[in-house]
């Protein structure tokens, strides 16, 4: 136990008193805290707030349960012969597996961390955390829902989102530390049956990635209000800057990637390569998932792993973009 | 953050997850079919959170009974900011329950359509709508240029997503921003057709004030 830990063990008062405390103001000053609301602007972002927090709530759930499955059910030497033993060649395998798990990238964060702990190689986890919600059933049948009459949109947005994962795990391979991810002994999450440990795995992480969500969530919210749309018309003739504009919208909005398609379809004035970016960057690297990384790996980890996968992730899209789009 | 409280913040969250599902609250910010996601998403929060609460006051009991706080050796920091399993971002997930109970946020209304620039197309082509009379339900949205339009957020997945149909209004009398109203009309050229940033214009027929409806988005 370090120094510092032990200090706060002086007194002071414990968080289920705050917790008491907090919420009983909160009672009181609701009449308060809602006349704060009443400007539009701010009722709008705290509505897109709640929006993106209770829309990739289940998301979450559902993969802090398949984590604690993962801890708990699937003993280690399960992965040992699923993936090949060369990660190299364990990195492709692991992102083509993305293709078969429905769910955003809210969901693949715990998993991957799940597997990581577990014992898969972490260029392999990280390939699968990567293309497990970018190239899923379901994102690709809502893709070819919203492009009607383009269906090489699908295929664009599946090679080029399989194939940023897939180099992102063998960039990891060569350059990755494994100081920069915190996986962490989980002995603490060990429990007396397999249902316990279950139970403390899935309940550790999802209150770990939860408030991560809710930071991402706002800074989400706060950007959605305050950028203004017209800038987005002004660049969408530019072909190289509509690209890039894009791409950092879909950093910014967060949208989940289940519903990222209708929002590329309903930006009319962009080129098809400009909202390919928008299809791959977004289940790859935003708000939200940035702020997730950075709590479950470390920030050390999210503030290299993020601005690679993004370069990596527009330059794919125009390759891609510039062969099947036009 | 300690064991019960984390208990507690669990319950709390998929209490506001149910709270806004069980009603029709839910529709503000997601879509229809989310509702058995929400309702299954918030109930194994609750459950997690009521069996790690038994949790605690089952070691409670026993460490009374031992006189020995045997679980403080227990609680060590496991490198990442917080001992016990409990980060402190974890209090950040009050802030959406907070949102829920008190402020409870409206679904979105005149604020975003006006600010969303990519008009999602009304219409393919006015050619069709001469001569017929067209009823359609939104909210009114003021018109920096005067007068009003009618408009309707689309929501493909959640509110972040949403996109704003307009129509602009003739001949309709001044209404407060945010009221829901159901026109007929009738389509008048002049106005937006097939391109996506065009307001098409409707002459105003009937007007009526109704209430928000169950779903407020298209």
């Amino acid at each position: 136990v370090s120094a510092p830990v032990k200090e706060s063990k002086g007194y002071r008062p414990g968080s289920l008193e705050i917790l008491a405390v907090g919420l009983l103001l909160l009672i009181v000053g609701q009449r308060w805290l809602v006349g704060l609301f009443d400007d539009p602007a701010l009722q709008t972002g705290a509505t897109i707030f709640v929006s993106i927090v209770v829309q990739a709530l289940p998301f979450l759930v559902l993969g802090v349960v398949l984590s604690g499955a993962i801890a708990a059910f699937v003993p280690a030497s399960f992965w040992k012969k699923a993936l090949p033993k060369n990660p190299a060649l364990a990195v492709p395998v692991a992102g083509a597996a993305g293709a078969v798990l429905p769910g955003c990238e809210c969901a693949s964060v715990p998993v991957a961390n799940g597997l990581m702990a577990r014992g898969v190689a972490p260029a392999a986890a990280l390939a699968f955390l990567l293309s497990a919600p970018a190239i899923n059933p379901i994102v690709l049948a809502s893709t070819f829902v919203a492009f009607p009459g383009e269906p090489m949109m699908v295929v664009a947005r599946f090679i080029a989102s399989l194939a940023t994962a897939v180099i992102m795990g063998w960039l990891w391979l060569r350059f990755g530390k494994a100081k920069w991810l915190r996986i962490g002994p989980r002995d603490h999450l060990v429990g007396t049956s397999s249902w316990h440990t279950f139970r403390l795995t899935a309940t550790h992480d999802f209150l770990h990635a939860g408030g991560f969500l809710v930071i991402g969530g706002l800074f989400a919210a706060a950007l959605n209000v305050l950028v203004p749309q017209q800038w987005l018309a002004a660049v969408a003739d530019q072909p190289i800057l509509s690209v890039l504009v894009l791409a950092l919208l879909a950093v910014i909005l967060s949208i989940c990637s289940e519903a990222d398609a209708f929002v590329a379809a309903s930006l009319t004035e962009f080129s098809l390569t400009a909202k390919l970016a928008f299809l791959v960057v977004g289940p790859m690297v935003d708000l939200k998932l940035i702020s997730l990384q950075a709590g479950t790996f470390s920030s050390r980890f999210a503030t290299r792993f993020a601005p690679a996968t993004f370069v990596l992730a527009v330059l794919f899209s125009m390759l891609v973009g510039w062969w099947l789009l036009t | 953050m300690r064991r019960d409280v984390q208990a507690i913040v669990l319950i709390l969250v998929g209490g506001a997850v149910l709270r806004i599902t069980i009603g029709d609250t839910f529709l503000n910010y997601v879509q229809e079919a989310m509702r058995p996601w929400l309702l299954l998403s918030g109930g194994i929060l609750v459950v997690l959170g009521v069996l790690a609460l038994i949790d605690v006051l089952r070691k409670g009991r026993a460490a009374d009974a031992e006189a020995t706080p045997h679980d403080e050796p227990h609680e060590h920091d496991d490198g990442h900011g917080h001992g016990h399993g409990g980060p402190r971002a974890a209090w950040l997930l009050l802030l959406p329950v907070l949102a829920i109970f008190l402020i409870a946020p409206p679904a979105l209304g005149a604020f975003a359509a006006a600010r969303d620039v990519a008009n999602s197309a009304v219409w393919d082509d006015g050619l069709t709508l001469i001569d017929r009379t067209v009823q359609m339900t939104g909210f009114v949205t003021p018109d920096p240029a005067g007068g009003w339009w009618i408009s309707r957020m689309a929501v493909a997945c959640c509110a972040a997503d949403a996109i704003a149909s307009k129509i602009k209004v003739l001949d309709a009398p001044d209404l407060p921003a945010d009221t829901w109203v159901t026109i007929t009309g009738r389509w008048v050229p002049g106005g937006g057709t097939k391109t996506d940033t065009a307001i098409p214009l409707v002459e105003v027929l009937t007007l009526e004030e109704v209430p928000q409806p169950r779903n407020p988005y298209e």
